[in-house]
């Protein structure tokens, strides 16, 4: 008995730990729906050509994320973003994260050897 | 003679135009220098922030207006991070300009 509440307590965490994964992780292909008033800055796959704005494909989802956030609670500042991100939800932020962050991009972690020459 | 005076006159036009040219795009090269301290987080592959926790963003590639908008976000207070934004409040304008270029002429992955 003892043991069968165990192992429902196991199945219940790891189904809790799956639901919580998939809701952190975004939906990419709803980010790509979700995406399209992003894309007037940030080019049509994230990899704009306008210097003034980031390029967004590649980047790490979770760094988006907490921008997105930052951008909708106000401690971030940015006149444009912060009016973009205002009507979205917590899950939009998300799937936009993942859908960037999921795309072929030319950002890179820097180079460590940069000392010499 | 005229002839000579114009095209001193062009040349130092030029001159002008690439020393501007040079301080508006900054300096890849003496940004490579100054962007030592930077490596300690943005060098290392999925290194994470903590509170909140996330991925530290990649920045080789990345467009250098871009780069140099964030660093004086981060240095007038309008961008939360308080190691960034000791990190900006260190350094001289010409600086940000400099690790901007820097950044942007990273193409290849490490």
């Amino acid at each position: 008995m003892q043991r069968i509440s165990v192992l429902f307590a196991t199945a219940a965490l790891m189904l809790l730990a799956i639901l919580n994964t998939a809701h952190a992780a975004g939906d990419p292909a709803a980010g790509r729906e979700k995406s399209q008033t992003c894309a007037a800055c940030h080019g049509e796959k994230g990899n704009t050509q306008n210097s003034m704005y980031p390029k967004l494909a590649g980047q790490h989802p979770s760094y988006l994320y907490n921008a997105l956030k930052g951008y909708k609670s106000g401690t971030r500042e940015n006149a444009v973003m912060n009016g973009q991100v205002s009507n979205l939800s917590e899950q939009d932020l998300r799937d936009l994260a993942a859908y960037y962050g999921g795309l072929e991009g030319g950002l890179h972690t820097l180079p460590l050897n940069n000392s010499g020459q | 003679m005229r002839k000579r005076r114009a095209s001193a006159l062009a040349a130092t036009l030029a001159g002008l135009m690439v020393a501007g040219a040079a301080h508006a795009e900054g300096d890849p090269q003496k940004g490579r220098y100054a962007a030592q301290t930077c490596l300690g987080c943005h060098g290392i592959p999925d290194q994470a922030n903590v509170y909140p926790t996330y991925k530290v963003p990649k920045l080789g590639g990345q467009h250098s207006e871009y780069i140099v908008s964030a660093l004086e976000a981060y240095r007038s207070g309008a961008r939360p991070h308080p190691t960034m934004q000791a990190q900006a409040r260190a350094l001289t304008q010409q600086e940000i300009q400099d690790i901007a270029a820097y950044f942007a002429s990273i193409d290849q992955p490490r």
